[in-house]
């Protein structure tokens, strides 16, 4: 039982990194309707910039923590405003390329910047572990949870609760219209990214203590993420966590007591959650489902 | 009609351009053998530059630097090397056009530490059909050495991943007779040779495999893996894994409290700056007293702090590497590669030709690279093409690596 | 003048076969296989533009497609004797049919979805291939070279009373198929399938009620382009003597999305345009810079760049250029 229930301890804790990056791809597509295929890398670029500040120039963990999500914020509003926006009057595929160019980019630029060295990263719980009941459970997983969790609730009250996040809505839903109601709309969409990117930058930051950085750091978190976003709904906050921690702890039990699963195909079971709900229920555990009109 | 042609004008001259690039191209100067003049020798090496195994192109880079140091010093024999490294982004396919473009357009002399098990095997076919040294293959897959026979051309360089994990395994059955061991290995060629090692290695005692876990390199993380491990009750644990999940491995173990009598990993698992990284200040129990493989000199290790070799090694890195981290022990690797093709060529003498070389580097037996550790040799044959097979165990103390007992050797496929 | 313009595209098209035909005189052998691989592109990208360009369908799993149809070629060869070139047709219809099973459920998905769910797809190949290893050889991959019947690896062929190394085989290979695929592509696309394909991208809502079968149509524009894929990856191992879950990866599709972008929709000067970058790529961003991760920051730079400077591809260009003559 002990042995089950650690499982499910590891599930939660893999999971709530899931869930940190998906609560981003949730951010982004919620605010300005694009997938945005670079979301890992710029979370992997923010995480190497707090390692910088912190190890070469010895700066303690929360103003370095405090800086990167300020500079993410303004590197991701900038990303939006000079890449992403002259590309979003033409097709979709446009925006879709845009972003994947954006991933190589980054990915390639890491690379050369830091080399393909695996590094630690401070974490800003301790690392200590409490034992329950034969059950590890170690602080810092506790940590991940809580923020991932306060970070859910801070963005509802965003869009459910205050007028930002209302004219955020508006301009991803309808820009032409909300423009006539006196929504900035560019400034709204710009502001989604910035957010989306501290939020990609807290998710690398929680799940580097653990998994360790190195340019591929985000890569496979990923796929992950999308697979909870789409299970849990891509437009619901709530849906990213429910759903990042459903598959943390689903494919570690489907890995650990079902044998063809086994280590190999954690993965493509991932993968086959985002087909499945993909054709099932699109608008996954959360969502509302789109109508589309004539 | 005239406008429509034009039209399609302009991707025929791109094509015929790139065409007569090439054909004025490829001119070669003919000696003995291509990739080689009175004064200069062409080498090429594939290695992943890009994609997720860049960590390993410091392997490349050690071996470049040193070929320009040896250049500095005038060359081998009056011929200054030129090492082509190509990225292959550690995918097969791209490993064999690259291949093909330094066999046949750039005209290499051989092709020297390739890096990567499957990329090795990609190119095996052609280039002994080609007749076109496969010098110091950077793999230690079983197959490299032990097919000789059939790859005259092929030869291997470390010691092969089976016979890292038969050591441990013979560590583990003659000191730890009963132990219960867990292993955590890559699915892949790599860690299932390592695994297949350690079960030989323990044949006939009474040491067991209790549970064996594998992992793919996608993997997010191996917490799961790990928990699993624990939960085997085993008292030995085997990390047969790459940098990113050694480490992982290691603070897992820790963080689930789990506290093996005894933790062993092969050398890439445990390079030291995984294992400061690992040791988490020192914190983490299950990375002291681990013992693990050892045949290179370590950068890090304060033992050879005043090593005339590693003095060397410092300085061609500073010089012809500026920017990289010298810390990094897969630039020793490299390096300790480029030194023995310097030797081989230096034997083969002046007049240097692929089927000497190849006569050469099947019949080494040279006991003086310096950035080996001490009395380890290369030595091949017709029947055995791993020159390395020896190697020392080492047990982490404190923050470094101290080696133990004597020399082990491993004969046989 | 009408029939000036009927003939335009022969014309081209009979100038650019006899180019083909001849050129290997002009080259070197080892240039030839790089050609060759131009052709290769050149049909891979032949079903994204079918799919995307006419149906509007974005998938960004093509290269799993190509996987398979390299897979069928590799076994085929190692466990069924059967020689390299009678492989090809076969694996353009699996891979067609398997195409056309995941039209089936695509149909469900729409835009981003589908690129979600095709990305997933091309993610996943490399696992599944490995986790079968009975037979797909797991890891290790399936080696081609030097087994028998695989043309031309270890001696020359006689084709046509003319003898061809391996990479003159290769090219002659490639680029017939290429050729017909292209001028194949190109009957159906003109067709009465062409139009239901464009109907149903400009507006589906408008196709269904023309009756335009969405289904029907949407489905059999996925098998096609996948069976074009499934050619490419056959061809590719043939080119490549092997295979293994690694000569597959995410990047291999992400790669040919960049051809389609680059070469832009519609036009065989495109395709060709597509098709030489994708292969030439990694090679002209070495000579920029050897240090690790550069090639791939070369590549994101000149995908971004491209949507500012040519958003339509080379085919846009080439579109323009074509609007610009007319006056």
């Amino acid at each position: 039982m002990a042995d089950f229930m650690q499982q499910v301890v590891a599930g939660l804790a893999s999971g709530s990194i899931y869930a940190s990056l998906a609560l981003a791809l949730v951010l982004i597509h919620r605010a300005t309707g694009v997938i945005n295929f670079a979301q890992g890398e710029m979370a992997t670029l923010s995480t190497y910039l707090a390692w910088t500040l912190t190890t070469n120039h010895g700066w303690s963990y929360w103003p370095a923590f405090v800086v990167t999500l300020l500079v993410s914020f303004f590197g991701g509003a900038a990303v939006h405003q000079g890449v992403v926006r002259p590309n979003e009057k033409g097709s979709l595929l446009r925006v879709v390329i845009v972003t994947i160019g954006l991933l190589l980019l980054i990915n390639g630029a890491v690379t050369m910047i830091w080399s393909g060295e695996v590094r630690a990263v401070q974490s800003p719980f301790p690392t200590r572990t409490v034992e329950i009941g034969g059950v590890a459970i170690s602080i810092q997983d506790i940590g991940t949870i809580g923020v991932v969790l306060g970070t859910m609730v801070l963005l509802w009250l965003l869009f459910q609760r205050t007028k930002v996040g209302l004219a955020m809505r508006a301009a991803a839903v309808n820009p032409a219209e909300a423009r006539l109601v006196g929504v900035r709309v560019t400034w709204m969409l710009s502001l989604g990214w910035g957010l989306a990117a501290v939020l990609g930058a807290i998710s690398g930051m929680l799940a580097a203590p653990s998994v360790f950085l190195d340019p591929n750091l985000m890569a496979a978190i990923l796929i992950y993420a999308f697979a909870a976003a789409v299970l849990g709904g891509i437009d619901s906050p709530v849906g990213a966590i429910v759903g990042g921690l459903t598959l943390g702890v689903g494919l570690n039990l489907l890995g650990t007591y079902v044998d063809f699963v086994g280590a190999d195909l954690r993965l493509p079971g991932a993968l086959l959650v985002i087909l499945v709900v993909l054709l099932v229920k699109p608008s996954g555990i959360f969502g509302k489902r789109e109508v589309k009109r004539v | 009609m005239i406008r429509k042609l034009t039209l399609a004008l302009p991707a025929l001259v791109l094509v015929l351009v790139l065409g007569a690039g090439a054909a004025l191209a490829g001119s070669s100067r003919t000696e003995a053998d291509p990739g080689v003049t009175s004064t200069s020798i062409l080498l090429g090496t594939t290695s992943p530059l890009s994609g997720s195994a860049s960590a390993y192109a410091s392997v490349a880079r050690g071996a470049d630097a040193y070929f320009k140091y040896v250049n500095s010093k005038g060359g081998v024999l009056g011929r200054k090397i030129t090492n082509t490294i190509v990225d292959d982004a550690y995918n097969p396919a791209q490993t064999v056009q690259a291949t093909r473009k330094l066999v046949e357009q750039d005209k290499v002399f051989a092709i020297f530490n390739a890096l990567g098990t499957e990329h090795n095997e990609a190119i095996r076919d052609y280039l002994n059909a080609q007749k076109v040294p496969q010098l110091f293959s950077a793999s230690g897959a079983t197959t490299f050495g032990s097919e000789a026979a059939k790859y005259p051309y092929t030869i291997g360089f470390q010691p092969s991943y089976q016979s890292e994990g038969w050591v441990l395994g013979k560590y583990l059955a003659r000191t730890q007779g009963t132990a219960k061991v867990a292993v955590i290995f890559q699915n892949d060629d790599y860690g299932k040779d390592l695994l297949a090692g350690l079960k030989k290695g323990i044949q006939r005692s009474k040491v067991k495999v209790v549970a064996a876990e594998p992992y793919e390199v996608t993997a997010a993380d191996v917490q799961a893996q790990v928990a699993k491990l624990k939960a085997s009750g085993a008292n030995t644990f085997a990390i047969f894994a790459t940098p990113k999940f050694a480490i992982q491995s290691y603070v897992f173990a820790s963080r689930l409290n789990w506290k093996p009598k005894l933790t062993l990993a092969n050398a890439v698992s445990s390079a030291s700056n995984i294992m400061q990284i690992a040791s988490e200040g020192g914190t983490n129990k299950v990375v002291n007293g681990s013992v693990s493989i050892v045949f290179l000199k370590d950068p890090t290790d304060p033992k050879w702090q005043n090593d005339a070799a590693m003095k060397l090694y410092r300085q061609v890195m500073k010089q012809y590497a500026p920017g990289a981290n010298a810390s990094d022990v897969y630039h020793v690797y490299g390096m300790a590669a480029a030194w023995t093709a310097v030797e081989a060529m230096k034997k083969v003498g002046k007049n240097l030709t692929r089927a000497g070389l190849v006569k050469v580097v099947g019949n080494l037996s040279i006991s003086t690279n310096p950035f080996l550790l001490p009395g380890i040799g290369l030595k091949t044959s017709q029947s055995d093409h791993f020159p390395i097979e020896q190697m020392l165990l080492q047990r982490w103390q404190k923050s470094s690596w101290k080696s133990f007992g004597g020399l082990w050797g491993y004969r046989g496929a | 003048m009408r029939l000036g313009r009927q003939l335009a595209p022969v014309a081209a098209f009979v100038v650019l076969a006899v180019v083909v035909l001849v050129l290997p005189s002009f080259v070197s052998a080892f240039r030839a296989q790089q050609l060759a691989y131009v052709a290769i592109y050149l049909v891979a990208l032949i079903g994204p533009n079918v799919l995307t360009g006419y149906t509007g369908q974005i998938s960004l799993g093509h290269g799993a497609f190509m996987a398979v149809g390299g897979y069928t070629t590799a076994i085929l060869m190692t466990d069924y004797g059967m020689k390299d070139v009678w492989t090809i047709p076969i694996a353009a219809l699996l891979t067609g049919a398997v195409g056309f099973l995941f039209g089936l459920p695509a149909l469900r998905l729409s835009g981003l979805y589908l690129a979600l769910a095709t990305f997933a797809i091309a993610v996943s190949a490399p696992a599944v291939i490995k986790r079968f290893e009975g037979f797909t050889g797991g890891g290790s991959g399936i080696n081609l070279f030097g087994v028998p019947e695989l043309t031309a690896s270890l001696t020359p062929v006689e084709v046509l009373g003319r003898e061809l190394v391996f990479n003159d085989w290769l090219y002659y290979l490639t680029w017939t198929v290429a050729l017909v695929g292209y001028v194949l592509a190109w009957l159906l696309l003109r067709g009465r399938t062409g139009l239901a394909f464009r109907a149903v991208r400009d507006s589906e809502t408008a196709a269904q009620s023309s009756g335009v079968s969405l289904p029907r149509y949407k489905t059999l524009a996925f098998g096609v382009s996948a069976a074009y894929a499934g050619v490419a990856g056959s061809l590719f191992a043939i080119a490549t003597t092997f295979v293994n879950p690694d000569t597959f990866p995410i990047a291999l599709s992400i790669l040919l999305l960049v051809g389609v972008v680059v070469g832009g929709l519609g036009s065989l000067v495109g395709l060709i345009a597509g098709a030489v970058f994708i292969q030439f790529l990694p090679i002209w961003s070495q000579e920029v810079s050897r240090s690790p991760g550069a090639p791939t920051v070369v590549s994101g730079l000149i995908l971004i760049a491209l949507m500012f400077v040519l958003p339509m591809g080379v085919a846009g260009l080439a579109g323009r250029l074509r609007t610009l003559t007319k006056r």
